[in-house]
């Protein structure tokens, strides 16, 4: 057991010490399985008769397709059947379109170009994985070898290959709006022209593979009444299976998912790639059918962390305060969305990391190249980020003189601060970990920084969103034009935000649950309803608006009938939103919450249900039963 | 296209089986591997029952069977000096299966046993009888036909000979880079060889810093004009350990400290 140290006396009273978990040795509910070597994995479930699938590959990174000829394969020993592009159903796909974020852009089999090195091309289906292999070989496919980009600011370029066609542009679309996310607070150029000391530096993190010693892998059956039973080591297993679902075309009721045990994941295996794979192989040979990757696979087509390049701008003052900070970040997405565009939301709401800055900017690029797509790894997202961040507060203290755990818990943010995202800090212990950290070091604090607290914070301009500088630059296509030739945040912002106000705000999709309502007393502004503008009341009580989600667009299910108003507010000393109300349709679009002095909830179909009609869906649940009268539980012949 | 293995009673048999398509497996470290993966350069694999283990002195030198693996010289008192380098080469499990034999086939980046072998200047020995020595039988080793079924390497003191393998991960990664040397000389250096690993296709001879060290002692400013150009006839390759740029860089360095080594 490694020695832990409580320090119970940090907080004690944020916390009631009925902890029955944490600082005690536990048993992982898992580990007896591992050490007597009785964990079932995936590969385990060896069915009479399996089949073996493996993928042709591409050794282009970018590159036409103009023919494949598999007819040498299909009659080699063992073959079972030859797969392409054409037989998979929904060839094309993002992963988090199960969440309706981003547009479908990668196939599960290339036809027409190949995008990275190692992109599927085909399949073989064999008795053995020899046989497999040997049919792999045989596969000729004939390429029209493309200009390819591997680097993230050529890809930004106005002569760049264009990757993916899907995103023209080579970058994610932020909003519909802006081929960067951005981020603003303050404004930066005033800040840096005041500032003693301009600290630049540039940060580049390499992809990281995730190397699990268990490669992805699934093996999937055919079981009784059109179902398929499917054992896989996913990370993610309803992701899986509702991918699955919608690249095969197939109601997710006749797919039976099997996992919970994984040789090590980290991330790489939510990529949903080898279950679909493999439930193809077992719709298309009525046989069991393995599909798993090899060590080479894992590592050149497996999804890494991405590649990350932070360019960081400070203004500090001989003190050391540091009154501006600006970021340039561009993600190596790969040839492919998956999860980058979220990640790169996920950074720039973490910026400028635990320090309290009075000035941010940001642009943040997630940027089509042709390398292996990135995906998910233990903090992606922040963590290359944060190597930046503390890097450069090593220059930031080199180029000040001042001590480098000085100048963290200088600048360190406290509970009640205002972060650059515009909710406030809470649980914030920045500066209890330095104070810990340097005690443990025998590194010497003054006696007013070790005096110092994360508590109290928030006080005067720290606790406010100031007169914010907004600008335009770097819409969609834009940059291809090439009239956006800068990618750093502007030098000539355009309008200003008033103090207090947020910009625009994003209305994501209505919450499904009330208890998922954000608690407004988090979100430290007013929201207003377009760019710039003051909100209605500019009362004290902003804060007690209700966020009432904007709708727009026709394929909208029409409003359900809302969830019951709460009864009672849950703590006196917090007003409870109010339940999440639909306006009525005709209400304007720019109308994003009613005042407050009106808490009468709109007109809704609860309000006035349509008379004597059962709810009726405007179209059918399209991962459901499809067949009537199918029980939905109907599981088909027992596993032996 | 299936595979097949065919076992035959001696080296020599085995030796006139092998051809285009064939492959002789002694502990299959590499040979598995390429087999595991499918590869399609070969659908024979020719086993022999007859092994030469043996590790003996013979006359001024060892005399190490193509069979032994990187365990039995380990285990040789006779090989002693060799300790060092069988010690780096995989982790135990890649030991007791490795072969002598095996390694001086084992191309980029393995083939760290070979590197010390072409600095010690061995010999190899072939089941046909031919003799050759390790530089020509390296640079000829992608024509080779036939089997080895020894190496001769002359004897060396521990004071003589320095070996360092470069990688990234400790204890068992792959070498980034292998420096071989054999120095003679008391004081001064008369004669020098320096062999570098996973620095070309094969293990090669630097033998413009071989040039540069006779004569010089084994001080700063004496090894500063090998140093100088220990890269000279070296074709080091990118990689994914490591690029060309990067080893072309690191190589004086890594050597200087091989030969500042205090004994």
């Amino acid at each position: 057991m490694t020695t832990v140290e409580f320090r119970k006396d940090l907080f004690a009273d944020e916390r009631d010490d009925t902890l029955h978990e944490i600082g005690k040795p536990t048993i992982r509910q898992d580990i007896l399985g591992h050490v007597t070597g009785r964990t079932p994995y995936f590969d385990d479930h060896l069915f009479d008769g399996l089949l073996h699938m493996r993928a042709v590959r591409s050794p282009h990174h970018h590159a036409r397709i103009r023919n494949i000829d598999t007819s040498r394969a299909a009659v080699m020993p063992g073959v079972r059947r030859v797969v392409t592009a054409r037989d998979v159903p929904v060839n094309l796909n993002t992963l988090l379109s199960l969440i309706n974020f981003g547009r479908d852009d990668e196939p599960l089999c290339a036809h027409d170009k190949v995008r990275f090195l190692g992109e599927t091309v085909a399949w073989i289906i064999a008795d053995t994985e020899r046989q497999a292999r040997d049919a792999v070989a045989q596969v000729r496919v004939d390429y029209d070898p493309l200009p390819h980009v591997l680097d993230v600011e050529e890809a930004l370029k106005p002569g760049a290959p264009l990757v993916n066609e899907v995103y023209p542009n080579n970058t994610f679309d932020y909003h519909g709006k802006y081929d960067h996310q951005k981020l603003r607070f303050g404004d930066v150029n005033a800040a840096f022209a005041r500032a003693d000391h301009i600290v630049e530096a540039e940060y580049q993190m390499s992809p990281i593979e995730q190397a699990p010693i268990e490669t992805c892998g699934a093996i999937a059956a055919p079981e009784q009444n059109g179902r398929y039973v499917c054992h896989t080591n996913t990370q993610a297993l309803f992701f899986s299976l509702g991918t699955t679902a919608k690249l095969l075309d197939m109601a997710s009721s006749r797919l039976h998912f099997i996992g919970g045990t994984s040789g090590g994941g980290f991330g790489g295996k939510v990529d949903s790639i080898v279950e679909p794979t493999a439930v193809l192989g077992a719709v298309l040979t009525g046989r069991p059918v393995r599909f798993t990757w090899d060590r080479y696979e894992e590592m050149q087509v497996g999804a890494p962390r991405g590649g990350e390049r932070w360019r960081i701008k400070d203004g500090v003052m001989a003190d050391g305060s540091i009154i501006a900070r600006e970021f340039t970040g561009f993600f190596d997405s790969g040839a492919y969305m998956r999860l980058s565009p979220y990640a790169i939301i996920k950074a720039a709401g973490h910026l400028p990391g635990p320090y309290s800055i009075p000035n941010i900017a940001a642009n943040v690029f997630c940027v089509v190249t042709n390398r292996t797509p990135a995906t998910a790894m233990r903090g992606f997202g922040i963590t290359a980020a944060d190597f930046a961040i503390e890097c450069h507060m090593d220059r930031v203290s080199e180029v000040t003189g001042v001590d480098p755990i000085a100048l963290r818990l200088k600048n360190a943010y406290r509970d009640g601060d205002m972060k650059a995202h515009r909710r406030v800090a809470k649980n914030t212990a920045l500066i209890e970990c330095c104070q810990v950290a340097a005690g443990k070091a025998g590194w010497p604090l003054s006696a007013d920084l070790a005096a110092m607290t994360s508590l109290g914070g928030g006080q005067g301009d720290r606790a406010l969103i100031p007169e914010t500088a907004t600008d335009e630059e770097g819409r969609i296509g834009e940059r291809r034009a090439g009239r956006a030739p800068d990618t750093a945040p502007s030098k000539r912002p355009t309008g200003r935000v008033a103090a207090g106000q947020a910009g625009q705000a994003v209305v994501a999709v209505p919450v499904q649950n009330e208890d998922m309502q954000i608690e407004v007393d988090r979100i430290g502004h007013a929201i207003a309803a377009s760019h710039g503008a003051p909100v209605a009341s500019p009362a004290p009580t902003y804060a007690r608006q209700a966020i009432a989600p904007q709708r727009t667009g026709a394929d909208i299910v029409p409003p359900r009938p809302a969830a019951p108003p709460q009864a009672a507010p849950v703590a006196a000393s917090r007003a409870a939103p109010p339940a999440y109300a639909p306006p009525s349709q005709q209400a304007a679009p720019s109308a994003y919450a009613p005042p407050p002095a009106a808490p009468t909830p709109p007109a809704s179909p609860q309000a006035a249900p349509p008379a004597e009609k059962p709810y009726q869906p405007d179209r059918p649940f399209s991962r459901g039963v499809r067949k009537p009268g199918t029980s939905p539980f109907l599981s088909g012949t027992r596993r032996r | 296209m299936s595979l097949s293995v065919e076992t035959y009673p001696t080296l020599r048999e085995a030796s006139q089986a092998i051809g285009d398509r064939a492959r002789y497996i002694g502990g299959g470290t590499l040979l598995m591997r390429a087999v595991n993966y499918g590869d399609q350069s070969f659908d024979r694999i020719v086993i022999s029952r007859e092994i030469d283990r043996t590790i003996r002195n013979e006359g001024q030198g060892v005399r190490i069977g193509a069979g032994a693996t990187m365990a039995d010289v380990l285990a040789s008192r006779d090989a002693g000096f060799l300790h060092p380098v069988a010690r780096v080469i995989g982790g135990p499990a890649v030991r007791n299966m490795g072969t002598v034999g095996g390694n001086l086939f084992a191309a980029a980046p393995f083939g760290d046993f070979a590197t010390a072998l072409l600095a010690l200047d061995a010999t190899v020995q072939m089941a046909d009888g031919q003799n050759q020595p390790m530089e020509s039988f390296l640079s000829g080793r992608d024509r080779a036909r036939g089997l080895v079924v020894a190496v001769t390497v002359p004897r060396v003191s521990e004071r003589e000979f320095r070996f360092a393998k470069i990688s990234r991960v400790k204890p068992k990664g792959a070498s980034m880079m292998a420096i071989a040397l054999w120095l003679r000389g008391s004081g001064r250096i008369d004669e020098a060889r320096i062999a570098f690993g996973t620095m070309g296709p094969t293990p090669l001879r630097a033998k413009a810093a071989e040039q540069a060290l006779r004569g010089r002692d084994l001080t700063e400013p004496g090894i500063a004009a090998a140093l100088a150009v220990c890269c000279d006839g070296l074709q080091p390759a990118d990689d994914p350990l490591a690029t060309a740029w990067y080893r072309r860089a690191v190589a004086p360095v890594h050597l200087k400290r091989l030969l500042l080594e205090t004994r």
